[in-house]
Protein backbone atom coordinates (compact mmCIF):
# COMPACT_ATOMS: atom_id res chain seq x y z
CA UNK A 1 0.00 0.00 0.00
CA UNK A 2 2.76 2.39 0.96
CA UNK A 3 4.52 1.98 -2.38
CA UNK A 4 1.34 2.39 -4.33
CA UNK A 5 0.62 5.57 -2.36
CA UNK A 6 4.04 7.01 -3.13
CA UNK A 7 3.68 6.20 -6.78
CA UNK A 8 0.22 7.76 -7.02
CA UNK A 9 1.22 10.79 -4.98
CA UNK A 10 4.22 11.49 -7.19
CA UNK A 11 2.09 11.16 -10.26
CA UNK A 12 -0.55 13.54 -8.92
CA UNK A 13 2.05 16.19 -8.12
CA UNK A 14 3.96 15.75 -11.36
CA UNK A 15 0.85 15.94 -13.52
CA UNK A 16 -0.29 19.00 -11.61
CA UNK A 17 -3.54 17.32 -10.61
CA UNK A 18 -3.07 18.46 -7.02
CA UNK A 19 -1.19 21.27 -5.32
CA UNK A 20 -0.47 19.38 -2.14
CA UNK A 21 -0.40 15.86 -0.84
CA UNK A 22 -1.81 15.38 2.64
CA UNK A 23 -0.72 12.09 4.12
CA UNK A 24 1.06 10.48 7.04
CA UNK A 25 4.71 10.81 7.88
CA UNK A 26 6.84 9.57 10.73
CA UNK A 27 6.03 11.31 13.98
CA UNK A 28 8.47 12.70 16.48
CA UNK A 29 7.27 10.25 19.09
CA UNK A 30 8.08 6.61 18.53
CA UNK A 31 5.68 4.76 16.20
CA UNK A 32 3.25 7.64 16.10
CA UNK A 33 2.57 9.32 12.81
CA UNK A 34 2.22 13.02 12.04
CA UNK A 35 0.46 14.69 9.15
CA UNK A 36 2.80 15.14 6.21
CA UNK A 37 1.68 17.97 3.95
CA UNK A 38 3.83 18.78 0.98
CA UNK A 39 3.99 20.05 -2.58
CA UNK A 40 7.49 18.70 -3.20
CA UNK A 41 8.11 15.43 -4.93
CA UNK A 42 11.21 14.72 -2.87
CA UNK A 43 9.13 14.62 0.34
CA UNK A 44 6.93 11.84 -0.98
CA UNK A 45 9.46 9.22 0.11
CA UNK A 46 8.54 10.14 3.70
CA UNK A 47 4.92 9.02 3.37
CA UNK A 48 3.94 6.02 5.47
CA UNK A 49 1.00 3.67 5.83
CA UNK A 50 1.21 1.41 8.84
CA UNK A 51 -0.97 0.22 11.74
CA UNK A 52 -0.36 3.51 13.58
CA UNK A 53 -1.95 6.02 11.22
CA UNK A 54 -4.38 7.41 13.77
CA UNK A 55 -4.71 11.02 12.59
CA UNK A 56 -7.87 12.04 10.81
CA UNK A 57 -6.54 14.26 8.05
CA UNK A 58 -9.90 15.38 6.72
CA UNK A 59 -9.59 18.54 8.76
CA UNK A 60 -7.09 19.95 6.25
CA UNK A 61 -9.04 20.49 3.00
CA UNK A 62 -11.10 23.20 4.64
CA UNK A 63 -7.91 24.87 5.88
CA UNK A 64 -5.53 24.64 2.93
CA UNK A 65 -6.17 26.50 -0.31
CA UNK A 66 -5.66 24.59 -3.53
CA UNK A 67 -6.28 21.07 -4.72
CA UNK A 68 -5.33 18.32 -2.35
CA UNK A 69 -4.53 14.68 -2.68
CA UNK A 70 -5.59 13.35 0.69
CA UNK A 71 -5.07 10.02 2.39
CA UNK A 72 -8.06 8.70 4.35
CA UNK A 73 -9.08 5.58 6.22
CA UNK A 74 -12.70 4.44 6.39
CA UNK A 75 -13.75 6.65 9.30
CA UNK A 76 -11.82 9.64 7.97
CA UNK A 77 -13.52 9.33 4.61
CA UNK A 78 -16.85 9.75 6.37
CA UNK A 79 -15.67 12.97 7.99
CA UNK A 80 -14.64 14.16 4.58
CA UNK A 81 -17.95 13.24 3.00
CA UNK A 82 -19.73 14.99 5.84
CA UNK A 83 -17.75 18.15 5.04
CA UNK A 84 -18.76 17.81 1.41
CA UNK A 85 -22.40 17.53 2.51
CA UNK A 86 -21.95 20.71 4.53
CA UNK A 87 -20.42 22.50 1.54
CA UNK A 88 -17.17 23.01 3.38
CA UNK A 89 -15.16 20.99 0.91
CA UNK A 90 -15.72 20.74 -2.80
CA UNK A 91 -15.52 17.21 -4.12
CA UNK A 92 -13.69 18.44 -7.22
CA UNK A 93 -10.99 20.06 -5.13
CA UNK A 94 -9.74 16.82 -3.66
CA UNK A 95 -8.34 13.56 -4.87
CA UNK A 96 -9.12 10.94 -2.28
CA UNK A 97 -6.49 8.27 -1.72
CA UNK A 98 -8.39 5.60 0.19
CA UNK A 99 -6.76 3.24 2.67
CA UNK A 100 -8.77 0.08 3.37
CA UNK A 101 -8.18 -0.11 7.10
CA UNK A 102 -7.91 -3.13 9.38
CA UNK A 103 -7.80 -0.98 12.49
CA UNK A 104 -5.34 1.36 14.13
CA UNK A 105 -3.18 0.51 17.13
CA UNK A 106 -3.96 2.33 20.34
CA UNK A 107 -0.47 2.73 21.76
CA UNK A 108 -1.87 2.99 25.28
CA UNK A 109 -3.39 -0.47 24.93
CA UNK A 110 -0.22 -1.84 23.39
CA UNK A 111 1.91 -0.59 26.27
CA UNK A 112 -0.48 -2.24 28.70
CA UNK A 113 -0.34 -5.55 26.83
CA UNK A 114 3.43 -5.78 26.59
CA UNK A 115 3.97 -4.42 30.09
CA UNK A 116 6.88 -2.32 28.94
CA UNK A 117 7.52 1.27 28.03
CA UNK A 118 7.17 2.13 24.37
CA UNK A 119 10.76 3.42 24.41
CA UNK A 120 12.00 -0.11 24.98
CA UNK A 121 10.35 -1.30 21.80
CA UNK A 122 12.64 -1.49 18.79
CA UNK A 123 10.35 -2.72 16.10
CA UNK A 124 6.76 -3.74 15.55
CA UNK A 125 5.69 -5.94 12.67
CA UNK A 126 2.22 -7.00 11.73
CA UNK A 127 1.99 -10.62 10.71
CA UNK A 128 -1.56 -11.67 9.96
CA UNK A 129 -3.61 -11.18 13.13
CA UNK A 130 -0.55 -10.72 15.29
CA UNK A 131 1.78 -7.92 16.15
CA UNK A 132 5.34 -9.00 16.75
CA UNK A 133 6.87 -6.55 19.20
CA UNK A 134 10.65 -6.65 19.30
CA UNK A 135 12.37 -5.25 22.35
CA UNK A 136 15.96 -5.32 23.63
CA UNK A 137 16.74 -9.02 23.67
CA UNK A 138 13.13 -10.15 23.78
CA UNK A 139 10.13 -10.55 21.57
CA UNK A 140 6.43 -10.48 22.36
CA UNK A 141 3.46 -11.42 20.28
CA UNK A 142 0.17 -9.66 20.88
CA UNK A 143 -3.14 -10.06 19.14
CA UNK A 144 -3.74 -7.14 16.83
CA UNK A 145 -7.42 -7.23 17.77
CA UNK A 146 -6.50 -6.64 21.41
CA UNK A 147 -4.68 -3.38 20.90
CA UNK A 148 -6.74 -1.43 18.38
CA UNK A 149 -8.89 1.55 19.32
CA UNK A 150 -12.37 0.87 20.70
CA UNK A 151 -13.86 2.67 17.72
CA UNK A 152 -12.27 0.16 15.35
CA UNK A 153 -14.19 -2.77 16.84
CA UNK A 154 -17.50 -1.42 15.66
CA UNK A 155 -16.30 0.07 12.39
CA UNK A 156 -18.83 -0.73 9.73
CA UNK A 157 -17.04 1.01 6.90
CA UNK A 158 -13.32 0.18 7.12
CA UNK A 159 -12.93 0.69 3.39
CA UNK A 160 -13.51 4.32 2.42
CA UNK A 161 -16.92 4.80 0.86
CA UNK A 162 -15.76 7.67 -1.28
CA UNK A 163 -12.41 7.60 -3.06
CA UNK A 164 -10.66 8.25 -6.34
CA UNK A 165 -7.84 5.80 -5.86
CA UNK A 166 -8.11 2.82 -3.56
CA UNK A 167 -4.67 1.87 -2.29
CA UNK A 168 -5.40 -1.73 -1.40
CA UNK A 169 -8.09 -4.35 -1.56
CA UNK A 170 -11.33 -3.94 0.36
CA UNK A 171 -11.42 -4.93 4.02
CA UNK A 172 -14.50 -6.62 5.45
CA UNK A 173 -15.94 -4.91 8.52
CA UNK A 174 -15.47 -6.24 12.02
CA UNK A 175 -18.79 -6.82 13.68
CA UNK A 176 -17.96 -6.30 17.31
CA UNK A 177 -20.27 -3.42 18.07
CA UNK A 178 -20.74 -4.60 21.63
CA UNK A 179 -17.04 -4.31 22.31
CA UNK A 180 -16.96 -0.91 20.71
CA UNK A 181 -19.81 0.38 22.88
CA UNK A 182 -18.76 -1.39 26.08
CA UNK A 183 -17.73 1.74 27.97
CA UNK A 184 -20.91 3.54 27.01
CA UNK A 185 -23.16 0.67 28.06
CA UNK A 186 -21.35 0.32 31.37
CA UNK A 187 -21.72 4.02 31.95
CA UNK A 188 -25.45 3.89 31.26
CA UNK A 189 -25.84 1.24 33.91
CA UNK A 190 -24.87 3.56 36.72
CA UNK A 191 -27.42 5.92 38.24
CA UNK A 192 -27.94 9.53 37.20
CA UNK A 193 -26.22 11.29 40.15
CA UNK A 194 -23.17 9.05 39.70
CA UNK A 195 -23.12 9.76 35.99
CA UNK A 196 -23.18 13.46 36.67
CA UNK A 197 -20.44 13.12 39.26
CA UNK A 198 -18.36 11.24 36.72
CA UNK A 199 -18.46 14.08 34.21
CA UNK A 200 -17.95 16.64 36.90
CA UNK A 201 -14.73 14.88 37.83
CA UNK A 202 -13.68 14.44 34.25
CA UNK A 203 -14.15 18.11 33.46
CA UNK A 204 -12.43 19.24 36.61
CA UNK A 205 -9.32 18.03 34.78
CA UNK A 206 -10.02 19.94 31.57
CA UNK A 207 -7.51 22.73 30.93
CA UNK A 208 -9.54 24.17 28.05
CA UNK A 209 -6.69 23.77 25.61
CA UNK A 210 -9.29 23.24 22.86
CA UNK A 211 -7.26 20.44 21.33
CA UNK A 212 -10.50 18.45 21.05
CA UNK A 213 -12.09 21.22 19.03
CA UNK A 214 -9.05 22.06 16.97
CA UNK A 215 -8.43 18.50 15.88
CA UNK A 216 -12.07 17.73 15.08
CA UNK A 217 -12.99 17.86 11.40
CA UNK A 218 -16.60 18.53 12.32
CA UNK A 219 -15.63 21.66 14.30
CA UNK A 220 -15.28 23.92 11.32
CA UNK A 221 -16.81 27.18 12.58
CA UNK A 222 -14.87 30.28 11.72
CA UNK A 223 -15.76 31.59 15.12
CA UNK A 224 -16.50 29.07 17.78
CA UNK A 225 -19.16 29.90 20.37
CA UNK A 226 -16.53 29.76 23.09
CA UNK A 227 -14.70 32.67 21.44
CA UNK A 228 -17.77 34.86 21.21
CA UNK A 229 -17.74 37.54 23.88
CA UNK A 230 -21.02 39.36 23.25
CA UNK A 231 -22.69 37.53 24.79
CA UNK A 232 -20.04 35.51 26.48
CA UNK A 233 -21.56 32.05 26.63
CA UNK A 234 -18.58 30.43 28.23
CA UNK A 235 -16.14 32.27 30.43
CA UNK A 236 -12.46 31.94 29.73
CA UNK A 237 -12.01 30.90 33.32
CA UNK A 238 -11.68 27.15 33.35
CA UNK A 239 -14.22 26.03 35.93
CA UNK A 240 -15.54 22.48 35.62
CA UNK A 241 -18.99 23.93 35.05
CA UNK A 242 -17.92 25.92 32.01
CA UNK A 243 -15.65 23.14 30.78
CA UNK A 244 -18.53 20.70 30.89
CA UNK A 245 -21.03 23.04 29.24
CA UNK A 246 -18.47 23.77 26.54
CA UNK A 247 -18.05 20.10 25.77
CA UNK A 248 -21.77 19.32 25.90
CA UNK A 249 -22.52 22.08 23.44
CA UNK A 250 -19.62 21.02 21.25
CA UNK A 251 -21.02 17.50 21.36
CA UNK A 252 -24.37 18.77 20.11
CA UNK A 253 -22.75 20.91 17.42
CA UNK A 254 -20.93 17.93 15.98
CA UNK A 255 -23.75 15.43 16.46
CA UNK A 256 -24.62 14.06 13.04
CA UNK A 257 -21.23 15.19 11.73
CA UNK A 258 -19.06 13.11 14.01
CA UNK A 259 -17.75 9.95 12.42
CA UNK A 260 -16.42 8.53 15.68
CA UNK A 261 -12.89 9.08 14.43
CA UNK A 262 -11.82 9.38 18.06
CA UNK A 263 -9.41 12.24 17.49
CA UNK A 264 -10.88 14.39 20.26
CA UNK A 265 -10.26 11.78 22.92
CA UNK A 266 -6.86 10.89 21.52
CA UNK A 267 -5.74 14.48 21.55
CA UNK A 268 -7.00 15.36 25.01
CA UNK A 269 -3.88 15.92 27.11
CA UNK A 270 -5.61 15.10 30.38
CA UNK A 271 -7.30 11.92 29.19
CA UNK A 272 -10.97 12.86 29.35
CA UNK A 273 -13.10 10.07 27.91
CA UNK A 274 -14.62 12.26 25.22
CA UNK A 275 -15.48 9.41 22.91
CA UNK A 276 -18.10 8.26 25.41
CA UNK A 277 -19.97 11.49 24.65
CA UNK A 278 -19.40 11.62 20.92
CA UNK A 279 -20.06 7.98 20.17
CA UNK A 280 -23.18 8.04 22.29
CA UNK A 281 -24.53 10.76 20.01
CA UNK A 282 -23.65 8.72 16.94
CA UNK A 283 -25.92 6.01 18.33
CA UNK A 284 -28.71 8.45 19.15
CA UNK A 285 -28.67 10.14 15.76
CA UNK A 286 -28.86 6.76 14.10
CA UNK A 287 -31.66 5.57 16.38
CA UNK A 288 -33.72 8.75 16.11
CA UNK A 289 -33.27 9.70 12.47
CA UNK A 290 -31.79 6.62 10.88
CA UNK A 291 -28.86 8.77 9.81
CA UNK A 292 -25.21 7.87 9.62
CA UNK A 293 -22.49 10.44 9.19
CA UNK A 294 -20.80 10.68 5.83
CA UNK A 295 -22.14 7.60 4.11
CA UNK A 296 -23.91 9.50 1.34
CA UNK A 297 -22.46 12.68 -0.06
CA UNK A 298 -25.72 13.67 -1.68
CA UNK A 299 -27.82 13.36 1.48
CA UNK A 300 -28.75 16.55 3.34
CA UNK A 301 -26.96 16.89 6.71
CA UNK A 302 -29.25 15.50 9.38
CA UNK A 303 -29.96 18.78 11.20
CA UNK A 304 -30.65 20.82 8.08
CA UNK A 305 -33.37 18.40 7.24
CA UNK A 306 -36.51 17.02 8.89
CA UNK A 307 -39.34 14.61 8.33
CA UNK A 308 -42.95 15.21 9.29
CA UNK A 309 -42.80 11.89 11.09
CA UNK A 310 -39.77 12.64 13.27
CA UNK A 311 -40.05 11.31 16.83
CA UNK A 312 -41.83 13.65 19.23
CA UNK A 313 -43.24 11.43 21.95
CA UNK A 314 -41.18 13.47 24.43
CA UNK A 315 -43.02 16.70 23.53
CA UNK A 316 -46.15 17.55 25.47
CA UNK B 1 -34.30 31.82 61.84
CA UNK B 2 -37.09 29.90 60.28
CA UNK B 3 -36.06 28.24 57.07
CA UNK B 4 -37.96 29.49 54.04
CA UNK B 5 -39.67 26.81 52.06
CA UNK B 6 -38.04 26.06 48.73
CA UNK B 7 -40.09 26.90 45.69
CA UNK B 8 -38.98 25.77 42.23
CA UNK B 9 -37.83 28.56 39.97
CA UNK B 10 -38.12 27.70 36.31
CA UNK B 11 -37.76 29.50 33.02
CA UNK B 12 -39.92 29.14 29.92
CA UNK B 13 -38.63 29.93 26.44
CA UNK B 14 -41.79 30.47 24.42
CA UNK B 15 -42.11 31.26 20.76
CA UNK B 16 -43.70 34.61 19.99
CA UNK B 17 -46.37 33.41 17.60
CA UNK B 18 -47.96 30.53 19.46
CA UNK B 19 -46.86 29.59 22.93
CA UNK B 20 -46.24 33.13 24.16
CA UNK B 21 -49.63 34.15 22.83
CA UNK B 22 -51.02 31.05 24.51
CA UNK B 23 -49.55 32.15 27.82
CA UNK B 24 -50.96 35.62 27.23
CA UNK B 25 -54.39 34.16 26.74
CA UNK B 26 -54.03 32.20 29.96
CA UNK B 27 -53.46 35.50 31.71
CA UNK B 28 -56.19 37.50 30.03
CA UNK B 29 -58.66 34.70 30.71
CA UNK B 30 -57.55 34.90 34.35
CA UNK B 31 -56.62 31.26 34.47
CA UNK B 32 -54.28 30.45 37.27
CA UNK B 33 -50.96 28.72 36.84
CA UNK B 34 -47.88 28.48 39.03
CA UNK B 35 -46.01 31.73 39.39
CA UNK B 36 -42.78 29.73 39.54
CA UNK B 37 -42.19 30.31 35.86
CA UNK B 38 -40.35 33.28 34.33
CA UNK B 39 -41.16 33.60 30.67
CA UNK B 40 -38.73 34.64 27.97
CA UNK B 41 -40.15 35.31 24.56
CA UNK B 42 -38.21 34.13 21.54
CA UNK B 43 -39.15 34.56 17.86
CA UNK B 44 -39.55 30.86 17.16
CA UNK B 45 -38.81 27.50 18.77
CA UNK B 46 -36.10 27.24 16.13
CA UNK B 47 -34.35 30.09 17.94
CA UNK B 48 -33.96 28.08 21.10
CA UNK B 49 -30.36 27.03 21.29
CA UNK B 50 -29.54 24.10 23.58
CA UNK B 51 -27.10 26.56 25.08
CA UNK B 52 -30.06 28.46 26.58
CA UNK B 53 -31.11 25.32 28.38
CA UNK B 54 -27.68 24.48 29.72
CA UNK B 55 -26.87 28.03 30.77
CA UNK B 56 -30.19 28.32 32.57
CA UNK B 57 -29.42 25.17 34.53
CA UNK B 58 -25.85 26.27 35.12
CA UNK B 59 -27.14 29.55 36.51
CA UNK B 60 -29.17 27.66 39.04
CA UNK B 61 -32.68 27.56 37.60
CA UNK B 62 -34.49 24.42 38.62
CA UNK B 63 -36.05 23.67 35.27
CA UNK B 64 -36.43 24.82 31.69
CA UNK B 65 -39.60 24.72 29.63
CA UNK B 66 -39.34 25.10 25.90
CA UNK B 67 -42.43 25.65 23.83
CA UNK B 68 -43.39 26.42 20.25
CA UNK B 69 -46.15 26.12 17.69
CA UNK B 70 -47.61 22.74 16.78
CA UNK B 71 -45.93 21.03 13.82
CA UNK B 72 -47.28 22.59 10.68
CA UNK B 73 -48.16 25.87 12.43
CA UNK B 74 -44.74 27.50 12.69
CA UNK B 75 -44.81 31.10 11.51
CA UNK B 76 -41.57 30.41 9.69
CA UNK B 77 -42.81 27.13 8.25
CA UNK B 78 -40.14 24.78 9.49
CA UNK B 79 -38.56 26.30 12.62
CA UNK B 80 -40.25 23.85 14.92
CA UNK B 81 -39.46 20.86 12.72
CA UNK B 82 -35.79 21.70 12.91
CA UNK B 83 -36.12 22.41 16.61
CA UNK B 84 -37.75 19.04 17.15
CA UNK B 85 -34.67 17.22 15.82
CA UNK B 86 -32.38 19.39 17.89
CA UNK B 87 -34.43 18.88 21.05
CA UNK B 88 -34.56 15.13 20.54
CA UNK B 89 -30.78 14.78 20.71
CA UNK B 90 -30.34 17.48 23.35
CA UNK B 91 -32.65 15.60 25.63
CA UNK B 92 -30.80 12.33 25.09
CA UNK B 93 -27.47 13.93 25.84
CA UNK B 94 -28.65 15.69 28.99
CA UNK B 95 -30.15 12.52 30.34
CA UNK B 96 -27.04 10.54 29.46
CA UNK B 97 -24.76 12.81 31.47
CA UNK B 98 -27.06 12.61 34.45
CA UNK B 99 -29.39 15.61 34.34
CA UNK B 100 -32.86 14.64 35.61
CA UNK B 101 -35.21 14.51 32.59
CA UNK B 102 -37.91 16.26 34.65
CA UNK B 103 -35.89 19.47 34.55
CA UNK B 104 -36.27 20.01 30.84
CA UNK B 105 -39.67 19.88 29.17
CA UNK B 106 -40.67 20.50 25.57
CA UNK B 107 -44.19 21.31 24.46
CA UNK B 108 -46.31 22.56 21.59
CA UNK B 109 -48.86 25.13 22.67
CA UNK B 110 -50.98 27.11 20.19
CA UNK B 111 -52.10 30.71 20.63
CA UNK B 112 -55.60 29.48 21.32
CA UNK B 113 -54.56 26.94 23.93
CA UNK B 114 -54.61 29.00 27.11
CA UNK B 115 -55.82 26.11 29.26
CA UNK B 116 -53.18 23.79 27.82
CA UNK B 117 -50.46 26.28 28.71
CA UNK B 118 -51.71 26.43 32.28
CA UNK B 119 -51.75 22.65 32.42
CA UNK B 120 -48.28 22.23 30.92
CA UNK B 121 -46.76 24.72 33.37
CA UNK B 122 -48.55 23.16 36.30
CA UNK B 123 -47.39 19.63 35.51
CA UNK B 124 -43.89 20.80 34.70
CA UNK B 125 -43.49 22.70 37.96
CA UNK B 126 -44.80 19.71 39.89
CA UNK B 127 -42.26 17.45 38.16
CA UNK B 128 -39.47 19.83 39.04
CA UNK B 129 -40.69 20.05 42.62
CA UNK B 130 -40.40 16.27 42.88
CA UNK B 131 -36.77 16.18 41.80
CA UNK B 132 -35.94 19.06 44.10
CA UNK B 133 -33.61 22.04 43.94
CA UNK B 134 -31.05 22.06 41.16
CA UNK B 135 -27.66 21.52 42.72
CA UNK B 136 -26.11 20.08 39.59
CA UNK B 137 -23.70 22.90 38.97
CA UNK B 138 -22.98 23.71 42.59
CA UNK B 139 -19.53 23.11 43.93
CA UNK B 140 -19.59 20.67 46.77
CA UNK B 141 -20.34 22.35 50.06
CA UNK B 142 -18.09 21.21 52.83
CA UNK B 143 -19.28 20.54 56.39
CA UNK B 144 -19.74 23.66 58.43
CA UNK B 145 -20.01 26.01 55.48
S1 LIG C 1 -8.77 18.45 24.78
FE1 LIG C 1 -9.36 17.83 26.85
S2 LIG C 1 -8.39 19.35 28.20
FE2 LIG C 1 -8.36 20.22 26.14
S3 LIG C 1 -10.25 21.43 26.03
FE3 LIG C 1 -10.74 19.41 25.20
S4 LIG C 1 -11.56 18.28 26.98
FE4 LIG C 1 -10.45 20.06 27.78
S1 LIG D 1 -16.15 14.77 17.84
FE1 LIG D 1 -14.24 13.59 18.13
S2 LIG D 1 -14.70 11.58 17.24
FE2 LIG D 1 -16.24 13.00 16.45
S3 LIG D 1 -15.44 13.76 14.50
FE3 LIG D 1 -14.80 15.22 16.12
S4 LIG D 1 -12.76 14.51 16.72
FE4 LIG D 1 -13.73 12.81 15.61
S1 LIG E 1 -17.69 23.69 19.29
FE1 LIG E 1 -19.34 24.30 17.97
S2 LIG E 1 -19.00 26.48 17.60
FE2 LIG E 1 -17.08 25.60 18.32
S3 LIG E 1 -15.98 25.02 16.48
FE3 LIG E 1 -17.08 23.22 17.21
S4 LIG E 1 -18.97 23.24 16.04
FE4 LIG E 1 -18.10 25.31 15.94
S1 LIG F 1 -42.93 30.54 15.19
FE1 LIG F 1 -43.63 29.25 16.80
S2 LIG F 1 -42.33 27.53 16.51
FE2 LIG F 1 -41.70 28.76 14.83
Amino acid sequence: MENKLKEEARKLLKEGKVDYIVGYGKGTVKFRTSPLITNKEEDIEGLVINPFIANNLSRYPAEIKGKLGIVVKGCDSRSLVSLIQDNKVKRDDIVILGVPCEGVVDIKKLVEQIGADIDQVKEIDKEGDNLIVKMDGSKKTVLFGDVIFDKCFGCEYPTPLEYDILLGSEVSPRVELEKSLKKIKEFEDINAPERWRYWKEQFSKCIRCYACRNVCPACFCERCFVDVNIPQWITTYGSWQDNLVFQLIRTLHVAGRCSDCGECERSCPVGITLRSLQRKMVEEVKGLFNYETGVDKDAPPVFTHYEATDPEEFIK
Amino acid sequence: MEETKWEPKVVGFLCHWCSYAGADLTGSARMEYPHNIRIIRVPCSGRIDPMFILRALQNGLDGVLVSGCHPGDCHYQSGNFHARRKFAVTRKLLEYVGIEPERVQFSWVAASEGPKMAQVVKEFVEGVRKVGPNRLFKDEIKDGE
